[in-house]
This record gives C-alpha cells, sequence and structure tokens, in this order.
C-alpha cells in the first residue's frame, strides 16, 4: 500500500510518496510556473518513477498547498496548515510551534499532537516573508541561495531602516555604492526580516518545541538570525521544502487506514495523470 | 527685481524652479539617477540658460528633498513639508489641504493661511501607498508612465487587487496579464487601491476644503479623478503639479532673501 502528497506551493511543487509505515519512497520538487495546473500530473510522473511504482499502486492521494485544487488525480484536498503541521510533528514528535516562512507567504502554526490548534499568518505584505530576501538579493546581484553564508561573515549588522521590500531594495544597492561590506548588509537583511517573523509569530505565542520550515529555513543566515530575534532553540528539517507534501502523504494514509479499519469505502479519483483543464 | 532658484531632489526625479522675486518664470525636471550632484548642477545649468542669466546673477537657492544634501551651491536646506505648502500656497493661495503623491512617499499637509503647515502626515514606509506602486505596474504592463492615466480612464471595470503590498500586487498584475484581463482594467485596479490608501491618509487628519493636488502622481488624471470620487471633493490640480516643491523652495529663497 503506498500513498502520496503533493503540495502545489507558489514556486514549488512538491510530491512526496509514503508506504505504510511512513517509509520515504520518493520525493520531487519541481518549479510550479505558472502552469500549475497542468504540471502536477508532470512531477507526480518523476516521483513514481523514482519510486519504480504506477499511479495504479497508490491507495490515496491527498492535494495541499495555493494549488491544490488544480490536482485532477487527488482523492482529497487538505489544507496547508494542517499538512504542514502534520509533517512537522511527524519529524520533530515534540514540536509545538512551527514557523513556515515561504516566497509569498508566512504562517505560524500552533501544534498538539499532530494537529493544528491555532495559526497566524502574513500574506498581505511581502516585507515579512521570504519575497523580501529573494528581491534584495536580486537588487544586490547575489544568488539566493549564498546569501545566508555570506551573511554569516559579518562583523557587524547593517539597519536597515526601509520596511517596504521595494524601497528595500533601492537602500541595499545604496548601502553598497555607500562601502558597506555585502555581508553586513546581508546581516541587517536577514536580522529585518527575523524581526518581522518574530513579532508575527509572538502574536500566537511560541511555545518549545519551534520548527522553522519553508524554502528559508534552507537559509543558514536566517537560522541564525532567527534563533538570535526569539532567543530560543530551532529545530530545521533537513528538507524543510517538503514537510508540506510529507503531512499530506500522512494524511493520505491516515485517512485511508480509518476508512479501511472503519469498513467504510473511499471514493477515489481516476488515476489517470491527464493535465487538468480549466473545468477540472 | 532678484532671481532665486529652488531644487527638489526626489528620489525618482529631480526638479528645479527660477523665480523673479515671487513669480515662477522657468522649470526643469529630470530623472534624478544614480549622483544626485550632478542632477543638481544639471538643473541649475538649463535654469539659468532658459532665462539667459548667469550663475552670478542668482541672488539666493534654496534645496529641499530626500536628495538636497547634494546640491552643494544651495544656501540653505528646507523642509519638502514647508516647501510643498509654501509652493502649493503660491499656486491656489485658497488650498486649504494639499497631498503630494510622491514615487516615495504620499504626504498629506493641511494649510492654515499664508501657506503655513497647520498639521501634515506622511505616508512612506511602504510602496503601495506611494506613486512606486504605479511604476511597478506600469512597468509590468510595458506602458509609459504618462500613458497610465489615459489608460485607465477608459477602464470600465477595474480590478480588485488581493493585497496592498507593491511586491505581491506586481505578481497579481502579471498573472491577471497571462489570463488575459485588459491593460486599461489593470492600471485602473491600481488607481483605486492607491486612491483608497490616499484617501484614508486624507482622513488621517482631516480633509479641509479647497484640496490641491501635486507632486508626479497628479500627472495621472484617473488618480485624480479616483481619489476625487473617494473624497467626494473637486482638487486643484496644477498644470505642472511636479514642481510645486521646488517652486516652493525658490520662495523660500526669496522669503529669506528678502527678509535679510
Amino acid at each position: 500500500m503506498y500513498f502520496a502528497g503533493v503540495d502545489i506551493g507558489s514556486t514549488m511543487t512538491k510530491v512526496m510518496l509514503i508506504d505504510k509505515s511512513d517509509n520515504l519512497l520518493s520525493a520531487i520538487k519541481g518549479p510550479t510556473g505558472p502552469e500549475h495546473r497542468q504540471l502536477a500530473n508532470e512531477v507526480m510522473r518523476q516521483a513514481l518513477e523514482q519510486a519504480s511504482l504506477q499511479i495504479d499502486d497508490i491507495s490515496y492521494i491527498v492535494a495541499t498547498g495555493y494549488g491544490r485544487l488544480n490536482v485532477p488525480f487527488a482523492d482529497r484536498q487538505i489544507t496547508e496548515l494542517s499538512c504542514h503541521a502534520r509533517g512537522v510533528s511527524s519529524l520533530f514528535p515534540n514540536a509545538r510551534t512551527a514557523i513556515d516562512i515561504g516566497g509569498q507567504d508566512t504562517k505560524c502554526l500552533k501544534i498538539d499532537n499532530g494537529k493544528l490548534i491555532n495559526f497566524v499568518m502574513n500574506d498581505k505584505c511581502a516585507a515579512g516573508t521570504g519575497r523580501f530576501l529573494e528581491l534584495t538579493a536580486a537588487a544586490l546581484g547575489i544568488e539566493l541561495q549564498d546569501m545566508g553564508d555570506i551573511s554569516l561573515k559579518a562583523d557587524k549588522k547593517i539597519q536597515i531602516s526601509n520596511l517596504c521590500t521595494i524601497f528595500a531594495q533601492q537602500e541595499v544597492v545604496a548601502l553598497l555604492s555607500h562601502g558597506e561590506k555585502l555581508e553586513n548588509i546581508l546581516a541587517g537583511l536577514h536580522a529585518a526580516l527575523a524581526s518581522r517573523v518574530a513579532a508575527l509569530a509572538r502574536r500566537l505565542g511560541i511555545e518549545p518545541d519551534l520548527v522553522l520550515t519553508g524554502g528559508v529555513a534552507k537559509n543558514t543566515g536566517m537560522v541564525k538570525a532567527m534563533k538570535e530575534s526569539l532567543d530560543c532553540e530551532l529545530f530545521v528539517p533537513e528538507e524543510p521544502l517538503l514537510t508540506g507534501a510529507l503531512g499530506a502523504a500522512i494524511l493520505a494514509k491516515e485517512t485511508y487506514m480509518k476508512a479501511v479499519a472503519e469498513g467504510e469505502a473511499l471514493p477515489t479519483k481516476s488515476r489517470r495523470l491527464e493535465k487538468a483543464t480549466f473545468f477540472s | 527685481m532678484s532671481w532665486f532658484i529652488g531644487i527638489d531632489i526626489g528620489s525618482a526625479y529631480s526638479k528645479g524652479v527660477i523665480t523673479k522675486d515671487f513669480e515662477p518664470v522657468a522649470s526643469h525636471v529630470i530623472i534624478s539617477g544614480a549622483n544626485y550632484r550632478t542632477s543638481a548642477e544639471a538643473i541649475r545649468t538649463e535654469l539659468i540658460r532658459q532665462v539667459n542669466l548667469s550663475q552670478d546673477d542668482i541672488t539666493n537657492t534654496v534645496a529641499t528633498g530626500a536628495g538636497a544634501d547634494n546640491v552643494y551651491f544651495a544656501s540653505q536646506k528646507a523642509s519638502d513639508i514647508v516647501c510643498t505648502a509654501r509652493g502649493i500656497n503660491n499656486a491656489f493661495p485658497q488650498a486649504r489641504t494639499v497631498i503630494d503623491v510622491a514615487s516615495q512617499s504620499t504626504k498629506v499637509i493641511r494649510l492654515s493661511g499664508e501657506g503655513k503647515v497647520a498639521n501634515f502626515t506622511v505616508s512612506e514606509k511602504c510602496a503601495g501607498g506611494s506613486g512606486r506602486f504605479i511604476e511597478v505596474i506600469a512597468n509590468v504592463l510595458r506602458i509609459n508612465l504618462s500613458d497610465f492615466g489615459p489608460l485607465s480612464a477608459r477602464s470600465r471595470t477595474p480590478i480588485t487587487f488581493s493585497t496592498g503590498c507593491a511586491v505581491f500586487g506586481e505578481s497579481e498584475a502579471i498573472t491577471r496579464v497571462s489570463e488575459g484581463i485588459p491593460k486599461e482594467d489593470i492600471a485602473a485596479g491600481v488607481n483605486k487601491a492607491l486612491a483608497s490608501k490616499i484617501s484614508s491618509l486624507v482622513k488621517k487628519i482631516k480633509l479641509e476644503e479647497p484640496c490641491a493636488i501635486c507632486g508626479g502622481g497628479a500627472l495621472n488624471i484617473a488618480l485624480v479623478k479616483t481619489i476625487e470620487g473617494e473624497l467626494n471633493t473637486t482638487l486643484l490640480v496644477s498644470p505642472y503639479p511636479q514642481i510645486i516643491t521646488a517652486l516652493g523652495a525658490a520662495i523660500t529663497a526669496a522669503t529669506s532673501a528678502t527678509s535679510e
């Protein structure tokens, strides 16, 4: 018996396949792109290939994320908040708070026994999301994935006075042209984002253990800045982008097992890996 | 009779006005670029060329705006709030409120008589509340800033942006373009979003009529109309809205020279 979680985020589509003992069979990440309606099947195909499985071998499929309604072969849609909570607590059973910093929004989740009990999120202003780092890195002409490591070399943090991402883009270029060191500017940018995310998390209340996920969790400089802002220990999964897909796969398994145990028939969708159409 | 220059170095555009005593006689607007010092010099050179004078004929020069420090030949710096108030008082002596929509900020100033500042509020934290939002979306739509207003005026069904953030607004505009939404509806949506932010700023310090509008944003005729609708008033619009603050700086130059 095999289960799949498909997480269609604003920038990345993630698929995870697990068996009934939660063993990971494959994990695939691909860019969502503007045609995310049509790409879920492609990423799914790759995941099946990696696990040497056929689509008919999958007992139950859960889709999550911003594009979850565009996965025609998924049996059930579950919000990314619930899937994140489930994914995080399967990796860190003691997790009580999770902060997910993505490219388009930042979510703080309160978790109890693997279940989501409360959350706050920012999807209104780019300054509190990964987009802030993405755009300032672009303005400074450096690769997003190098940002964190470079910032760790800083000997001081330059205060970034603009809140708005667009104004900050201008500010960092001006700072660079005034001779400030790149690493010090980057340390300032990370500190600025961390303090905004920390303020959001405090609104929810932080209880240990605290887990950081989302693409931004791969940024070493950001993990350091978050630790400093929150003044507490922070756990980061090996694959922080995949917790949503993992949670979706586990929830797929749990939904299926529960139905089997209770002898209920569980409706499933057609397993044909076709492109989604506008009407599906 | 004496000559005075006011120079306003903004984050996007640099503006200059030359006055004969208190009367504006010539103006010049250029893109600020990376070197504000060069921009300030270029404006002075062009202004005195337009009126056939030399540098020595200028009695006094006052600088204002974010880059005022770079106008090394100015005798003093003045606050942009004060300069906008004085400039608008020169253009519209009857104005009691002025909205200045600039690239990096939006200011609303309440005026007492003689162009004195009674109260003001500034929105400078968020590009979604300033003219920058228009610049960002004009770039997505690949249209000139000067076409933004006329294009937007043609829309009957403006889109509604889901956030006020200019960064997310940019992504949203790209999505709408790919969905085939007409450019004018997207442009009108930007004006609607910006007008609503500007109107709440005006309401914060209470509108006293008549109200004038200046800054580069006032060149966007559809934005002006949308703000008029939101505030239920008719706005006084100068034919040269971008140079009002520079004009105020020139008047400040003239005032301080006269009082000495």
